[in-house]
């Protein structure tokens, strides 16, 4: 696709990039004065009459061209934009072929000029919360969604205040639990990957397609519900390049020490090494539910291994037993009455 | 739990990337090559750089140029081709390599980029390690010949591996279904820089896993900020 092109009526407004885009280039369009993001599929194209290759070798494409084609109309057949939980599921609005090549279609997200840890402990709940309930959507119809990281998940402004909701897109590298696609083109990303998803990749003895299920979206949640509070996942030590390797060695994870230790026992939960030890989302969503969970039940014996906030919030940090897992409290404080609801210390 | 089966004995991921850089130079390229040189040059940091941002360490990182001109202009210095170079250990042999192109002579349209394209496809790709990606890079502002032209393939310095046509190239190139390919269908890419010209529509349009970046033809690859084409490589990573 090219910039200006008009696209089954979708017109290219951004010139196209492969910008953290493995498998499609993508751009912006428009169409009867709708925001898109439209992305054009690298693999498979279309073989047409006068295309390269072998008349058998057309067959061939063909058939893996329409399961492409079913496996992505199945997928937009299964997630329905007006399922309840589904609102924050950036889900495809078309998916059609131009000549030779695929392309999708979804509403245009334009995301927030704000980090999640810069957000107040509410704020982070409310953001937790709303990927946590698109995901126990997706697991409830079985689907994985396969490559959980922070660039597919796309932080917005609320519909009204301050806060960000988290808008997950990206359901190309998804799958049906236990039935993963084969190991040399399953989807993912090596520091959100499970345990069982690295073996899987790598061919390990031992390593199976079953075991591939919703509690490797599971693991990935608990290494992002840190990435979101902190900025960074938990870390994994020298020797290790993921914390699926870590974990795999039997290397605990280093959680930030600022972690709370409910918080801290949920995180290690989900990303226990054995896939059937890990809750459902479904428990994350619960424990998300109970109040104070992302308030920490001891004041950290270790400073927090970050500079303070460099303007000192009136009247000090917090004087109580306990903490904020939020340590920019300028922000907290900043924020409306409104926002203070199960965060404010409480003695 | 079971752990450490693999075969290098730790838990990471290994991840190869080989690049194959078809680089035009017959005269015309002179500016663009001067580019295309000078980011070959910043290529293995920037390419390292971006994998550590993605949380993948390259395990293994190689690169290939091959420059070429014209068969049917001057055959005896149409092609040059390097063998695959390891970054770090060879990195001076890649930048005496990519130093050592200099654009001249090509004659006319077109030029002999499909043998170099061929080349490219038959490189001595990596097999091993857990994950792999396959790049072919080309920089023309040239339409190609056709394969398979007598008056080019009976020069004695034309390479023997080269098919005869642009079907059998195809052919090995492949698809996700076909049996014949030599190239693997989820590690390969072909990132096009070329004008809308015989074949790079037509290779655009029908080979699967290409990105095809088209320039005016005659005009050269200027509109492509080198940044942008470093940034679109380390993307297809
Ligand atoms: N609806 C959207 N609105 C705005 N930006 C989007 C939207 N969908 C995707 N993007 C942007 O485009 C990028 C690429 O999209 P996407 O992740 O779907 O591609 P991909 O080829 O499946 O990538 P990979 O498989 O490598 O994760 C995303 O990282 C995001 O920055």
């Amino acid at each position: 696709m090219k910039l200006n092109q008009v696209l089954n009526g979708y017109r290219v407004v951004t010139r196209p990039t492969n910008a953290d885009a493995g498998k499609c280039l993508w751009a912006f369009a428009e169409k009867g004065g709708g925001e898109f993001f439209i992305k054009e599929f690298l693999d498979p194209k279309i073989p047409k009459a006068d295309s390269m290759g072998t008349v058998e070798d057309k067959e061939r494409r063909f058939a893996e061209c329409e399961r492409f084609a079913k496996r992505h109309t199945d997928i937009m057949a299964a997630l329905r934009a007006d399922d309840v939980h589904a609102g924050n599921l950036v889900l495809a609005v078309d998916f059609f072929a131009v000549g030779t090549r695929y392309y999708k279609v979804t509403p245009r997200v334009r995301p927030a000029d704000a980090a999640a840890r810069d957000l107040d402990t509410r704020g982070q709940l409310v953001l937790l919360k709303t990927l946590v309930d698109s995901l126990v959507l997706l697991h409830a119809k079985g689907i994985v969604h396969g490559d959980l990281k922070p660039e597919n998940i796309l932080l917005t402004p609320a519909r009204k205040g301050s806060l960000l909701v988290a808008k997950l897109i990206d359901f190309d590298d998804a799958y049906q639990a236990g039935a993963p696609p084969m190991a040399e083109v399953i989807g993912g990303n090596p520091l959100y990957g499970a345990p069982e998803w690295l073996r899987y990749l790598r061919g390990d003895q031992g390593a199976h397609a079953r075991s591939l299920t919703q509690a490797a979206d599971v693991f990935a949640v608990g290494l992002l519900i840190h990435t979101y509070l902190f900025g960074v996942p938990p870390g994994y030590g020298e020797g290790h390049e993921s914390p699926a390797a870590a974990v795999l060695a039997g290397a605990p994870l280093a959680w930030d020490s600022r972690l709370g230790g409910r918080i801290r026992r949920l995180l290690e939960s989900l990303t226990a090494a054995d896939h059937r030890a890990r809750p459902v989302i479904a428990d994350v969503a619960a424990a998300l539910d109970e109040p104070d969970v992302l308030v920490s039940a001891a004041v950290s014996p270790s400073p927090p291994p970050v500079p303070p906030p460099s303007t000192p919030p009136p009247g000090g940090g917090a004087r109580t037993s306990r903490v904020l897992v939020n340590t920019t409290k300028t922000a907290a404080r900043t924020s409306s009455a409104r926002l203070r609801i199960n965060l404010t210390d409480k003695n | 739990m079971s752990q450490n089966q693999n075969r290098s004995g730790d838990n990471n991921l290994k991840y190869a990337v080989d690049i194959v850089l078809c680089v035009d130079t017959t005269a015309s390229m002179a500016r663009m090559l001067a580019n295309v040189k000078q980011s070959a040059m910043s290529f293995p940091n920037r390419l390292a750089q971006e994998m550590a941002a993605k949380g993948r360490g390259i395990s293994s990182l190689r690169l290939k140029v091959i420059g070429f001109r014209d068969y049917a202009d001057c055959a005896e210095d149409a092609m040059v081709v390097s063998p695959f170079l390891r970054v770090p250990d060879d990195l001076d042999s890649f930048e005496k390599t990519v130093n050592a192109l200099h654009a001249g002579g090509g004659g006319d349209e077109p030029e002999s980029a499909l043998e170099a394209l061929a080349l490219a496809i038959g490189s001595d790709w990596e097999t091993g390690l857990d994950r792999r990606r396959h790049v072919i890079v080309m920089f023309t502002d040239a339409s190609a010949h056709r394969l398979g032209d007598p008056r080019h393939t009976s020069a004695a310095t034309y390479p023997q591996s080269v098919p005869g046509s642009l079907e059998e190239l195809y052919a090995q190139w492949g698809s996700g279904q076909s049996h014949s390919a030599r190239m693997e269908n989820p590690a390969k890419r072909l990132l096009m820089f070329a004008p809308e010209s015989y074949p790079w529509t037509d290779i655009a349009d029908d080979w699967n896993n290409t990105i095809y970046f088209p320039s005016v033809a005659g005009e050269g690859l200027e509109e492509w900020e080198m940044d942008q084409i470093i940034a679109t490589i380390a993307n297809s990573l």
